[in-house]
């Protein structure tokens, strides 16, 4: 394998040197490519309390093309599904070579507290939330105690 | 600043703005890649990454959009406040990348000759790194070359003084009794004269009294008769009577009385033997000092060793390190004699420091040829063919190409590799100021400004932060290798970091006191912790002695050999500056030591030899002198052969096989016939010689020859040569007069001796000898020997008898000695000859010898004895003696069995012979006791070879004859070790067996999991490994080898992986794990190492060999499965023969096949059959150092050997459980003496022929 861009390194150090509140990131020891990452569940929002599981990995063509990104944690959010895949445009079209791994690591805490059931990836997640934004809040709340505490 | 920073930071890259290309959006990044990257191609879109505008891309591309000039600007004016370096990528344009296509800012790559982007670049400096290391590795295992040579030249330099001193003081001694004599003999005849004189003075005096009395008597009378004689007086008659008888007395008196003037008148006259012009003349000029030259011819083979001869080169060239290695050092070699001195430096032509670059050079540059080593170099490799063959070499060198016209086929890309770094180098280092090597123009590294530099930087670096120096070291490596510096000693041990700073402490030492060039580099080496650096530090160190190489050089204009001694000089030299004499590795001083010493007193013989022809004509009066001296000398002479033959014998003979090819035909077989005791010393030393020329016998010695003993062998070789030559040149004259004395004893003798007869008289003292130290039994063997007697040994016999009446009992014994000393020699000559096709002496025989009788002997010698020796040869000119031995070797060689009893008689004859031949006198009063001595000595000999030749005849063990003889007479077991079981000494299924260097038996137990070793008489040792699949743990091993320097290298062939374990059991590494890819096995078999330590495997599932280097980095491989000549089905076992032939059992295909070592298919014998020649599932295989093959035909149940050729020689064992019967066989393997080990698996048991 090639050796690591120079904006890798960078941004891991960055990343490191400067964590971002509430967001964690570390690299793989055996890939530097592969980050394991840890997002706090925003205050104010259902998942508050919650320490989330994300991987994060740097395609080839990085930053040309976006990351991949997926939690690890179960979430009840209605656009992120069970797998944990996050519906996200800057992950998709949006991707510009100008964000980085912070950015887009923030933006996913965003739609944490934001979350756009209009915008769905999990369909049941999505309709109850638009049906029953309190029952959802409050299943959100569970799973979060559920699967993003204590561990 | 931060947000200045910033600013300045492309948003894609993160990294600082690199030509800022400014977007419509007002947006900017840099060109390269940041903006490629994000161009839409199909739309001929950018979409800005801040905003996420959408553009149009111009006509040119991205390049097209304005360069943001003001940014451009502050990063100028960011650059001039921090005073940050430029980005050296600046101003660059990116090109695709010639290696893996990626654009990058690519560089020029030495390496490959291509532009190349940094990732592929530092993966080639990897490639060189790691290149430089191996060949390090080589280098350092090949530096003990140097390192010989550099003792070897130390021994000159000590020979030539203690030569020169001798002579000195002989001619000192010489003046004395010439001015004693002179004295004498003044003094007797001023003496003489006086009495003379007194003598002659009183009796002519009385005479003179006597006359005068007389005169008065008469005269009285006659005047008395005057006066009174007359009528005056009154006489009677009576009284005139008496008168007148008187008177007429008086008148016959007078008459009669005549002086005898001849009596008395007898002058003195000094009566001059010679013209007192001619004998002053005489004494003027009464010795010439005789400096014998070398011929270049003859003696370069000699000298090959350090410089490598050819035909050595070619052996190993396969192995391309070792051949540049070679190379270099040839090179180094013409450019220290200066000759082709401009053309025929590669190093100095594109030195370090140049930078020939491959753009600018020519393909027609020869210097260039490093950076390429491409096809474009063949040609001019042939036109160089017909050059001289150093300039052959050199041109060799200079291409380090694949087109090395000796067979070698070394694969191209190495070679370029190779050559590549050269080129780097070139660029690199700026060695104007840096001191070379005076013989290689190798550079010291450390004294390079750069590597300097380098090694400065990366120690601060190291300070700073531990992580780095990885990037940093391999820099010096590879300069390091490149150098030749030949780090010091350690090759072998190079796994012993202790040693190596163990060396490095002492080198230091060495290095201080020497004054190295500059004290600074080694500072910073100093400190290094990588091994790396320390190796470094080793080779700088080393410095050590100038003095000394200069006291050499001086030495060697002055000494007889000078062209030998230049060769060595020069190695030494390069040498040098790698380990000084002090900092030669502890361990291998002392192996070194022990076999220098024998080398040194071989070579002061020679230098005895030379001596004495410095001073052919003795005078009378020097005789008396030297025979005394003879006397003492022998002893230690005596001592010195065996020493030299038991411990470097075996080890010697591959070397010298090797490098003296040359010199072999030239040698002059000993004669058995010593007569006289001078010839002794002459004969030790060509005995020694033989022996090493007998081409060597054990493989596994070969490697530990080569490190410890190759260059001494050369060494003594040399001096040997020397003798030999200064001989030659004198020895017409003599050989005249020697013969016309000689030969009628000779002729009348050689007849005589039957072969047969030998055996029983000499075996058992042959036997005896062994068993017994003591004098007495010696002398009693003697009688032995006699009690057999034929006719033609009764003169002999007498003459011992009488010797050991007149003798205490410990002379007779050291008189034994001396010629069992001498004998080993003698039957190497005709070992010597009998290979080549004349007989009957086996090299077995030195072995066998060395070990076990004549070791004995050697250590019970006097050491008084060893003067003897010496000075004998010294009184005796050396013509004299080499007539002699010449003589001597004639007869031997043409009839061997002749020449062993013939020569006793000649004893006593001989010496009167000698003496005439010398002009000197017999005096039976000086013969007295040195005489016999010297008879005895001259008598004995003869018999001992006989001895030997019966012994090995006899006892299978101590080896037959020539090695075929000795192989035609195996099929009668010595002994068996083992049986079924797991206890020690016990196997089950033995597969692999092998010999250590100390000719101890190895044995793969395979289904005890575990090596044992045994003694080489079977006597258990010590066993380590168990089952399992740790470290040092075995499933089912099958082959086992064991390297030069004792390792035990194991194939653990469930275990798909070798095992190597350090010489007292201990895991040292395994690789390889199952597989089919390069370096993995499918069942391991057979495993052997070649003389370089390569490793053999024997892949057997795969069908192929598989070849490591001693570290387990693979190397090559070869065959494939077929039955095509070169392909393989069941590779069994493997072994190579010193002239690095490959030998592989290729089992399923019932045939052997042998490879060179690149694997290219030499022969093929063998076809499945039983008859002779045919196998079924051939397995172990073993080669002697004579090259025969010995086959375990398993299916068959017989050991087949085989001629060198392949061709058919002897087969021996059947089915069964018995002596000499078999059970499957497996590995085999031939002891130094010649002795075959067999692998009896379903017996388990081992089996000794």
């Amino acid at each position: 394998m090639a050796a690591l861009p120079r904006r890798i390194i960078k941004e891991t150090q960055r990343l490191l040197q400067e964590p971002v509140p509430g967001i964690s990131a570390v690299p793989d020891d055996s890939n530097a490519r592969y980050f394991h990452v840890i997002v706090t569940g925003p205050e104010d929002s259902p998942f508050e309390g919650g320490l989330f599981k994300l991987e994060l990995f740097l395609p080839e063509d990085y930053p040309m093309s976006a990351p991949k990104v997926r939690f690890i944690t179960k979430i009840y959010h209605p656009n992120i599904d069970r797998l944990g895949r996050i519906c996200l445009d800057i992950l998709k079209d949006k991707w510009s070579p100008a964000l980085q791994i912070r950015t887009v690591l923030l933006s996913i805490q965003a739609l944490l507290s934001a979350p756009n059931p209009d915008d769905p990836l999990a369909n049941d997640v999505a309709e109850l939330w638009k049906v029953n934004e309190a029952e959802a809040i409050r299943n959100a709340k569970e799973w979060t105690r559920r699967y993003a505490m204590d561990n | 600043m931060e947000q200045f920073e910033q600013l300045l930071t492309c948003a894609i890259c993160l990294d600082r703005y690199r030509n800022p290309k400014l977007l419509p959006c007002q947006h900017s990044f840099c060109m390269e890649p940041c903006l490629e990257g994000l161009v839409d191609y199909v739309r001929r879109q950018v979409k800005c990454p801040e905003c996420r505008a959408e553009h149009r891309i111009p006509y040119q591309g991205v390049q097209g959009f304005p360069t943001n000039v003001t940014l451009q600007r502050f990063l100028e004016l960011h650059i001039e406040i921090t005073g940050e370096l430029p980005d050296p990528t600046s101003g660059q344009i990116m090109e695709r990348c010639n290696i893996c296509s990626e654009k990058a800012y690519c560089s020029f790559c030495f390496h490959c000759d291509k532009k190349v982007c940094p990732d592929c670049k530092g993966a080639h400096m990897d490639i060189l790194r790691r290149e430089i290391c191996r060949i390090n590795n080589q280098i350092r295992r090949s530096i003990h070359r140097l390192q010989d040579s550099l003792s070897l030249v130390e021994r000159n330099t000590q020979n030539i003084q203690s030569n020169c001193s001798s002579v000195s003081e002989e001619v000192e001694e010489i003046y004395r009794r010439l001015s004693k004599a002179l004295k004498d003999r003044t003094d007797y005849l001023r003496g003489e004269v006086d009495r003379y004189l007194c003598t002659e003075l009183r009796t002519l005096t009385g005479l003179k009294e006597n006359l005068e009395q007389e005169i008065s008597n008469i005269l009285s009378n006659c005047d008395l008769a005057d006066k009174h004689i007359n009528e005056n007086v009154d006489w009677d008659d009576c009284e005139l009577m008496d008168a007148k008888e008187i008177f007429l007395k008086t008148v016959e008196f007078i008459r009669n009385f005549e002086y005898e003037n001849s009596d008395y008148g007898r002058k003195v006259r000094l009566i001059l033997a010679h013209d007192p012009n001619q004998l002053v003349l005489h004494v003027a000029g009464f010795g010439d000092l005789n400096i014998a030259h070398q011929q270049f011819g003859g003696s370069g083979g000699l000298l090959q060793p350090p410089g490598g001869g050819p035909g050595l080169m070619r052996s190993k060239s396969d192995h391309r390190l070792a051949t540049q290695f070679r190379q270099q050092e040839e090179r180094g070699y013409d450019k220290g004699y200066g000759e082709n001195a401009q053309d025929d430096l590669p190093l100095s032509g594109r030195k370090f420091g140049d930078r020939t670059t491959r753009s600018t050079t020519s393909n027609t540059d020869r210097y260039d040829r490093y950076g390429r080593g491409g096809g474009a170099d063949y040609g001019d490799e042939y036109e160089d063919t017909n050059r001289p063959a150093r300039s052959r070499y050199r041109s060799r060198f200079n291409r380090h190409a694949p087109a090395d016209n000796d067979s070698d086929t070394e694969p191209t890309t190495r070679g370029v590799r190779f050559s590549e770094q050269h080129k780097e180098r070139e660029r690199t280092l700026d060695t104007e100021e840096v001191t070379r090597g005076p013989l290689s123009g190798i550079q010291r590294l450390a004294d390079s400004p750069r590597v300097m530099k380098k090694l400065q930087e990366n120690e601060t670096n190291k300070k700073k932060e531990k992580e780095n120096p990885p990037a940093q070291p391999p820099p010096q490596p590879k300069v390091t290798q490149p150098t030749i510096k030949k780090p010091p000693v350690t090759t072998r041990q190079v796994s012993e970091d202790d040693e190596i700073s163990k060396i490095k402490k002492q080198n230091k030492g060495a290095t201080t006191s020497t004054a190295p060039p500059e004290p600074t580099p080694t500072v910073t080496v100093t400190k290094r912790a990588d091994d790396v650096e320390d190796r470094h530090a080793n080779t700088r160190r080393t410095p050590a002695p100038e003095a000394a190489s200069s006291g050499e050089d001086s030495d060697a204009s002055e000494s007889s050999v000078q062209q030998i001694q230049r060769k060595t000089v020069k190695t030494p030299i390069v040498n040098r500056r790698t380990s000084g004499p002090e900092s030669t590795p502890t361990h291998k001083k002392a192996s070194r030591s022990t076999s220098s010493d024998s080398t040194t007193s071989t070579e002061s013989s020679a230098s005895s030899a030379i001596r004495s022809s410095t001073v052919p004509h003795t005078p009378e009066e020097t005789k008396p002198k030297y025979t005394p001296r003879i006397t003492e000398s022998t002893p230690e002479r005596t001592r010195t052969t065996s020493t030299g033959t038991s411990k470097g014998s075996s080890n010697q003979k591959t070397f010298q096989s090797r490098f003296l090819p040359n010199r072999t035909p030239t040698v002059v077989p000993t004669p058995p016939s010593p007569k006289e005791p001078e010839t002794s010393s002459e004969e030790e030393t060509e005995s020694e010689e033989e022996s090493e020329d007998e081409t060597p016998k054990p493989v596994t010695n070969t490697d530990m020859s080569k490190t410890d003993i190759g260059a001494l062998l050369a060494r003594s070789a040399h001096a040997r040569d020397t003798s030999d030559t200064s001989s030659k040149k004198e020895e017409p004259p003599y050989s005249k007069s020697r013969y016309d004395d000689t030969p009628t004893t000779y002729t009348a003798r050689t007849r005589n001796t039957p072969k047969d007869e030998e055996p029983t008289g000499y075996t058992s003292r042959f036997i005896n000898k062994n068993r017994t130290s003591t004098d007495d039994t010696k002398a009693s063997d003697d009688s032995d020997r006699y009690s057999s007697p034929k006719s033609r040994y009764s003169a002999l016999k007498d003459r011992r008898q009488r010797l050991a009446r007149s003798k205490s009992s410990h002379a007779f014994g050291d008189d034994d000695e001396t010629d069992e000393a001498i004998s080993p020699t003698t039957a190497n000559p005709t070992a010597y000859m009998q290979s080549r096709g004349y007989g009957s002496t086996t090299s077995g025989n030195d072995l066998a010898r060395s070990r076990s009788s004549h070791a004995l002997k050697s250590r019970e010698n006097s050491p008084d004895r060893t003067p003897t020796n010496e000075k004998d040869g010294a009184a005796l000119s050396s013509w004299a003696r080499y007539l002699k031995n010449k003589y001597g070797n004639r007869s031997s060689g043409k009839d061997k069995d002749t020449g062993t009893g013939t020569v006793s008689s000649s004893g006593s004859s001989s010496s009167a012979a000698r003496r005439l031949s010398l002009g000197l006198p017999l005096r039976s009063s000086d013969v007295g006791s040195s005489d016999d001595d010297q008879k005895n000595m001259s008598g004995s000999p003869t018999t001992p070879t006989a001895v030997t030749v019966a012994a090995a005849g006899i006892a299978a063990a101590a080896a037959g004859t020539s090695p075929k003889e000795q192989y035609l007479q195996k099929c009668n077991l010595l002994f068996k070790i083992g049986g079924r079981g797991s206890e020690p000494g016990l196997f089950t299924w033995p597969r692999g067996v092998a010999v250590g260097p100390d000719n101890s038996i190895v044995v793969a137990d395979s289904s005890n999991h575990r090596v044992q070793v045994f003694d080489a008489n079977g006597n258990f040792l010590k066993e380590f490994g168990q089952y399992g699949n740790g470290e040092g743990e075995f499933d089912c091993l099958a082959g086992v080898a064991i390297n030069r320097i004792g390792q035990f290298i194991i194939a653990d062939r469930y275990n798909h992986r070798i095992q190597v374990f350090d010489p007292a059991g201990r895991f040292l590494r395994a690789f390889g794990s199952q597989g089919a890819a390069d370096g993995r096995f499918n069942y391991p078999w057979g495993i052997t190492t070649d003389s370089l330590g390569f490793i053999y495997v024997c892949d057997k599932e795969n069908h192929r060999v598989q070849v490591f280097q001693s570290d387990g980095t693979f190397v090559g491989k070869f065959g494939s499965m077929g039955n095509k000549p070169g392909q393989l089905e069941h590779p069994h076992y493997i072994a190579v023969s010193n002239t690095n032939r490959v030998i592989v059992s290729d089992s399923n295909n019932h045939r052997i096949q042998i490879f060179d070592v690149n694997g290219k298919v030499l022969s093929t014998f063998g076809s499945e059959g039983s008859n002779e020649g045919q196998f079924k599932f051939p397995r172990g295989v073993a080669v002697d150092d004579q090259g025969f093959i010995c086959v375990a035909d398993s299916g068959n149940n017989r050991i087949q050997i085989f001629h060198p050729d392949g061709t058919f020689l002897k087969a021996f064992g059947s089915w069964g459980s018995g002596d000499g019967e078999f059970k499957g066989l497996e590995g085999i393997a031939v002891t130094p003496s010649g002795n075959i080990l067999l692998c009896d698996r379903e017996n388990h048991r081992i089996q000794v022929f």
